[in-house]
C-alpha cells in the first residue's frame, strides 16, 4: 500500500520535475552564456572598442600609429606609414645586399615563438617515438604526465628555470664541477625558448603519440607484404598520419608561444620583451589606450592563427579506431639494447628530458632548503612562517594564499565543471548549436590571458555604468568567474571527446525509455565518462591554482590573492638578500598543490579506464 | 486509419507527408504512411534509403522539416522522444555498460509506472522471463553474448509498455543461424503482446519473413507498401523488382497487341495476357522474370510448347544452394539467373523457357 500512495506522489510531481529537468539544459547555456559575456565578451570587446574608438568615434588612427611605428613593426611599419616607399625601399635594401632587417615587438614576438616551437618539435618527437613504438615499465604514466607541464602555474615554472639555470644553480654547479667555466642564460633568448619547450614539447609528444598510437598495423604489413623496406613503409603509410598531428602540434604552440605571459617576463625581463610583457608594461603605466590598441592587434594575431588552427584539424580525416595498433617493442631486452642506436639515442635523449622537465622542478625544490652557504636550511620556509604572523599592513601572508587559493579552485570547479559539461554537450550533439559550441570553447583559449585581464579591469574593477547605477566587482567573485571561464575549456577538452566518443544511441535509448535529456546524460551519459570528467575537474583547479594574469589585476587589497600572485610578489621581495629563497620554498607548496591534483586524475583515471 | 480511442492499449503509427533534411541533402521526402494496430510493418531498402531516418521520426529523435507523426492518434511531431511511449531496439543492442541487466530492463520504469499495477521489480522478472533471461539479471551486459544481450535490450524496450515497439536492425550484428532463430522469438513475442511494431532492415528476405506488410524505401521515398507476397510478385517498380529478391529485368520494346509482346534483344518475348490492354506497339516496357519461374527445357521440349517464350542461353557458373542450384546464365550478353532442381555443367548451352503468365511488365 504504501509504496502505491508513493507512487502516485511521485506521479503528481513528475510533470514538474521533468519540466524542470527539460528546462535545465537550456537553462545551463544560458548561464554559461551570461558568465561568458560578463568575464569574456564585455571585457575584451571593450578592449577592442576602447582600441578603435576615440571622442566617441570610429576610427582606425591608434592602430595605424601603433603598426607604422618601426618600434612596433620594424621594416615593416613602413608598409603602414607610407606604403608608396616600399617598392624603393625594397630595391635599396636588395641593392644594399639583404642586410639584417628587423621587423620590431611584433617580429621578435614572432620569431621567438618561431624558435620556440622548432625547438618544442625537436624535443617533443623523440618523445612520442619513445611512447609509441617502445614497451617499458612506467610507459603509461609516463605518458599520461606529459600533460602535467602543460598547467603548471608558469610563474613557478619561472622561478625553477631560475633556480636551475641561474649563475649559481646546478647547471652552472656542474659546468663549474666540469671545469668548463659559467653560462649565463638569465634574460636570454635561449633561456625563454627553452621554457617554452618545457611547455609544449610535450604537446607534441602527445599529439604526435596519440597519432602514431592510431596507425593501423595492417596497413604497415600490407606495404611491406607489397615489398617495401620497413624505412619506405614509414614513410608512405606512417608519416602520412604522423604529420597532420605534428602541424597540429606546431601550429598550437607557435599560438601559445606567441602569447606567452609569465615566463617571458621573468625570464626575459622589458629587454626581451614581447608583444604580451609590454602590453602588460603598458597597462602598469596605466597607458590604457595605447594597451587596448595593442590587444587588438596581438587578438588579432592570435584569433587568425587560432582559425588557422581549427580549418587545419577539421579538415584531417581520422583513421577509424578499429585496426590493430603496432606493436611496441620491449625498451630494454638485455645487453643488447645497448648497441642498438635507436635505443642509445633515446638514452641521450631521456638524460635531457631529465635536465629540461624535471631540472627546473627539482633545482627549485632544491634551492628552496638550500642556504646562501650552500648547507641545509628550512629559514625560507621560517620566513613564510614569519610572514604569516606579520602584522604589518600589506604584507603577503602564504597561509590565506594557500587557503584561497584552494578555496577559488574549489569554487572554480563547482563552476567549471557544469559550463565544461554544457558546452561539450552542445559541442558533441547539439547539431546546429555545435558550432556554436566549437566557438564559444575556443575564443578564451584564443585570447591572452593579459587582454583578459585588462579588459577586466576596465569593466568589472574599475566599475560599469548599468541603469544608471556604478558596479564593480573584485575579489573573490570576479576571481572565481574568470578562472572558471579559463577553465572549462579544459573541462571541454576532455569531456567532450569522450561523449562523443560515446554510441548516440545509448542517450537515444535512455530517451525512448522516458529519460529526459537531462537525464538521459546523467544517468547514462556521464557515468560512462567519469574518468573523463574526473581529468577534466582536476585540470580545472590546476588551472586556477596556478592562474596569475587575471588574478594579479582581480586580487584587489592583500585579502584574495593567490599562491602565484604572493609568489610573484615574493620573487621581488630583496629583504632576505638577493636570493630566491622565498619563491622557490612559495614555488614549491604550489608544486605541491598542483602535483596533488595530478595525483587524483592518476588514481581515479586509472581506475575508470578500462 | 487507427481509431484513437481512450482505451487503446497500442496504437498504430502514421506518417503524413514527412520531411527530413540533413543540410542540402533529403533523407526522406514526402513520406506517408500508416501501420495499423497491432501489425508488424518492415521499412526495407538498401543503406542510405532513409528507412532509419523514418524510425528515428517515429521514435522523436528526427524532428521532420515538413509532416505530421502520430502514434496511437495524437500527434506527436513535436513531441520529445521520452514523451511519445515508443521503446526501440537498436542493431548494437546500445545496453547501458555501468548497469547490470536487471538496471537495464528497469530502467524506463524509473519514469513510467509499470503496466498492469505491477511492482517495477515484478515487471522486470516478468519481462526477463519473456524473453528468455530468468536468472541472468545480476550479470553485466559485457558477460552476454549478441543474442543475449540483444533479447536483453528487447527487454528494456517493452518493459514500461510502450505503445509502439521500433526494431532498427536488431538481428544484423548476429550471424546467420542465430539471426534466423531470433527472429522467430521477435515475432512471437510480437504476437503475443499484439504490439504495433516498425522493423527496420536492409535484409529483404528478413524483411519478407517476419512482417505482416513491407515498405520498400529508395533515396528518401516509399517505392511500394504491400504484403510481402504482393511486393515480391506484383512489384511496383524497376526498383522493388530487383531490390526484393533474385529477379530478371529485361527491356524492350512492345511489338503487338494480339498477341501481347514485346521484342528484347531480337527475341520476341510474349507478355502477359492480362495486361495487353495497358500496352500499345513501340512503348518501352521492363520485363521482369524470377529466376523460379524460368526453367531448363529438354532439348526434346523445345519448341512444342506455343505458350512458353524460350531462350537460348548458355550457362557461365553454377551456385549449390542446399534446396536447388541458382545458375548464372549469360543470353545476347546479357545475365540471367535461373533457378533450377538440377545441375548444369558450365559452359553447356541451354533453353531456358518461361511462362508469359509468369512476366511481370513494369
Amino acid at each position: 500500500m504504501g509504496r502505491r500512495v508513493g507512487q502516485t506522489d511521485r506521479g503528481r510531481l513528475r510533470p514538474i520535475r521533468r519540466a524542470a529537468e527539460r528546462l535545465a539544459l537550456p537553462a545551463g547555456l544560458v548561464l554559461t552564456l551570461a558568465v561568458l559575456v560578463v568575464v569574456f565578451y564585455y571585457p575584451v570587446g571593450s578592449v577592442l572598442v576602447e582600441a578603435v574608438v576615440r571622442g566617441g568615434r570610429l576610427t582606425a588612427e591608434p592602430l595605424l600609429a601603433v603598426l607604422s611605428d618601426p618600434f612596433y613593426t620594424g621594416a615593416a611599419s613602413s608598409l603602414f606609414a607610407d606604403p608608396a616607399s616600399v617598392p624603393g625601399g625594397l630595391a635599396g635594401w636588395l641593392r644594399a645586399g639583404l642586410p639584417p632587417v628587423t621587423f620590431g615587438l611584433f617580429g621578435f614576438t614572432a620569431y621567438q615563438a618561431l624558435l620556440s616551437t622548432v625547438a618544442s618539435v625537436l624535443l617533443g618527437l623523440p618523445g612520442a617515438y619513445l611512447l609509441s613504438r617502445f614497451e617499458f615499465r612506467g610507459r603509461r604514466t609516463l605518458r599520461s604526465l606529459t600533460i602535467v607541464p602543460f598547467v603548471l602555474p608558469s610563474i613557478m615554472v619561472a622561478v625553477g628555470f631560475l633556480a636551475m639555470f641561474g649563475r649559481n644553480g646546478p647547471l652552472n654547479a656542474a659546468l663549474v664541477a666540469l671545469g668548463v667555466g659559467r653560462l649565463d642564460l638569465l634574460f636570454t633568448l635561449e633561456i625563454i625558448v627553452l621554457a617554452h619547450a618545457f611547455y609544449n614539447a610535450p604537446l607534441v609528444t602527445r599529439l604526435v603519440t596519440a597519432a602514431w598510437e592510431t596507425v593501423d598495423a595492417r596497413r604497415v604489413e600490407t606495404a611491406r607484404a607489397m615489398g617495401a623496406t620497413p624505412l619506405r613503409a614509414f614513410r608512405d603509410v606512417v608519416l602520412p598520419q604522423l604529420l597532420p598531428s605534428l602541424l597540429t602540434a606546431a601550429l598550437l604552440t607557435f599560438v601559445f608561444t606567441f602569447m606567452s605571459f609569465p615566463i617571458v617576463l621573468a625570464l626575459g625581463g622589458l629587454r626581451l620583451a614581447t608583444v604580451e610583457v609590454w602590453l602588460f608594461a603598458r597597462v602598469q603605466e596605466l597607458e590604457l589606450g595605447e594597451a587596448a590598441t595593442l590587444a587588438t592587434l596581438e587578438t588579432a594575431a592570435s584569433l587568425a592563427l587560432t582559425y588557422l588552427y581549427l580549418r587545419y584539424e577539421a579538415r584531417q580525416v581520422r583513421a577509424g579506431g578499429d585496426g590493430v595498433p603496432l606493436d611496441r617493442r620491449p625498451l630494454f631486452d638485455g645487453v643488447g639494447a645497448l648497441r642498438d642506436p635507436a635505443r642509445l639515442g633515446l638514452l641521450a635523449y631521456g638524460l635531457l628530458a631529465l635536465v629540461v622537465f624535471v631540472g627546473p622542478m627539482a633545482s627549485m625544490v632544491l634551492a628552496s632548503v638550500t642556504g646562501p652557504g650552500g648547507g641545509f636550511t628550512l629559514e625560507y620556509y621560517r620566513f613564510l612562517l614569519v610572514q604569516q604572523v606579520a602584522e604589518t599592513a600589506g604584507t603577503t601572508r602564504p597561509l590565506p594564499a594557500i587557503v584561497n587559493s584552494i578555496l577559488f579552485g574549489a569554487g572554480t570547479l563547482l563552476l567549471a565543471l557544469p559550463i565544461g559539461v554544457v558546452v561539450s554537450v552542445v559541442a558533441t550533439r547539439g547539431g546546429r548549436g555545435s558550432r556554436l559550441g566549437e566557438a564559444l570553447l575556443t575564443a578564451p583559449l584564443a585570447v591572452s590571458g593579459i587582454v583578459v585581464g585588462l579588459g577586466l579591469l576596465q569593466t568589472l574593477v574599475f566599475g560599469t555604468t548599468l541603469f544608471g547605477r556604478r558596479f564593480t566587482a573584485t575579489g573573490p567573485v570576479a576571481i572565481v568567474l574568470a578562472h572558471a571561464v579559463a577553465a572549462y575549456p579544459f573541462v571541454t577538452r576532455n569531456v567532450a571527446p569522450a561523449l562523443g566518443g560515446l554510441d548516440p544511441r545509448l542517450a537515444d535509448a535512455a530517451r525512448s525509455l522516458g529519460a529526459t535529456r537531462l537525464r538521459a546524460l546523467l544517468d547514462v551519459e556521464l557515468p560512462l565518462v567519469a574518468a573523463a570528467l574526473v581529468a577534466g575537474a582536476a585540470f580545472a583547479f590546476a588551472i586556477s591554482v596556478g592562474e596569475f594574469d587575471s588574478t594579479v589585476l582581480l586580487a584587489e587589497g592583500v585579502d584574495s590573492y593567490t599562491m602565484p600572485v604572493a609568489l610573484e610578489r615574493y620573487i621581488g621581495n630583496r629583504s632576505l638578500g638577493p636570493n630566491l629563497g622565498p619563491a622557490t620554498a612559495m614555488g614549491t607548496v604550489l608544486l605541491a598543490v598542483t602535483a596533488a591534483s595530478f595525483l587524483v586524475i592518476d588514481r581515479v583515471g586509472g581506475r575508470w579506464e578500462r | 486509419m487507427s481509431s484513437p480511442g481512450p482505451d487503446t492499449g497500442a496504437g498504430g503509427v502514421e506518417l503524413d507527408g514527412v520531411s527530413v533534411a540533413f543540410g542540402d541533402v533529403a533523407a526522406l521526402e514526402d513520406v506517408s504512411l500508416s501501420v495499423a494496430d497491432g501489425e508488424f510493418f518492415t521499412l526495407v531498402g538498401p543503406s542510405g534509403c532513409g528507412k532509419t531516418t523514418t524510425l528515428r521520426a517515429i521514435a522523436g529523435f528526427e524532428t521532420p522539416d515538413a509532416g505530421t507523426v502520430r502514434i496511437d492518434g495524437r500527434d506527436v511531431t513535436g513531441t520529445p522522444p521520452e514523451e511519445r511511449g515508443t521503446g526501440i531496439v537498436f542493431q548494437n543492442y546500445a545496453l547501458f555498460p555501468h548497469m547490470t541487466v536487471r538496471e537495464n530492463v528497469g530502467y524506463g520504469l524509473r519514469f513510467r509506472d509499470p503496466p498492469g499495477g505491477v511492482s517495477r521489480r515484478e515487471r522486470v522478472d516478468e519481462l526477463l522471463d519473456l524473453v528468455d533471461m530468468a536468472g541472468m539479471g545480476g550479470r553485466d551486459p559485457t558477460e552476454l553474448s549478441g543474442g543475449q544481450q540483444q533479447r536483453v535490450s528487447l527487454a528494456r524496450a517493452l518493459a514500461p509498455g510502450p505503445d509502439v515497439l521500433l526494431l532498427d536492425e536488431p538481428l544484423s550484428a548476429l550471424d546467420a543461424r542465430l539471426r534466423e532463430r531470433l527472429r522467430v522469438t521477435v515475432r512471437g513475442i510480437q504476437r503475443e503482446l499484439g504490439i504495433t511494431t516498425v522493423y527496420v532492415t536492409h535484409d529483404q528476405a528478413e524483411a519478407l519473413a517476419i512482417s505482416d506488410r513491407v515498405a520498400v524505401m529508395d533515396d528518401g521515398r516509399i517505392e511500394q507498401v504491400g504484403t510481402p507476397e504482393a511486393v515480391y510478385r506484383e512489384p511496383a517498380s524497376r526498383f522493388v523488382a530487383s531490390f526484393v529478391g533474385d529477379n530478371n529485368l529485361l527491356d524492350g520494346a512492345v511489338t503487338g497487341t494480339d498477341p501481347p509482346r514485346a521484342t528484347v534483344r531480337g527475341v520476341e518475348v510474349d507478355l502477359p495476357p492480362d495486361r495487353a490492354g495497358s500496352v500499345a506497339p513501340g512503348d518501352r516496357v521492363t520485363l521482369s522474370v524470377r529466376p523460379e519461374a524460368i526453367e531448363v527445357v529438354p532439348d526434346a521440349r523445345a519448341g512444342a510448347d506455343g505458350r512458353r517464350t524460350t531462350l537460348e542461353a548458355s550457362v557461365e557458373s553454377v551456385e549449390f544452394l542446399g534446396e536447388a542450384y541458382r545458375l548464372h546464365c549469360t543470353w545476347e550478353g546479357r545475365d540471367l539467373l535461373v533457378r533450377s532442381d538440377s545441375r548444369q555443367p558450365s559452359g553447356e548451352r541451354v533453353v531456358l523457357g518461361f511462362d508469359p503468365a509468369d512476366v511481370r511488365l513494369l
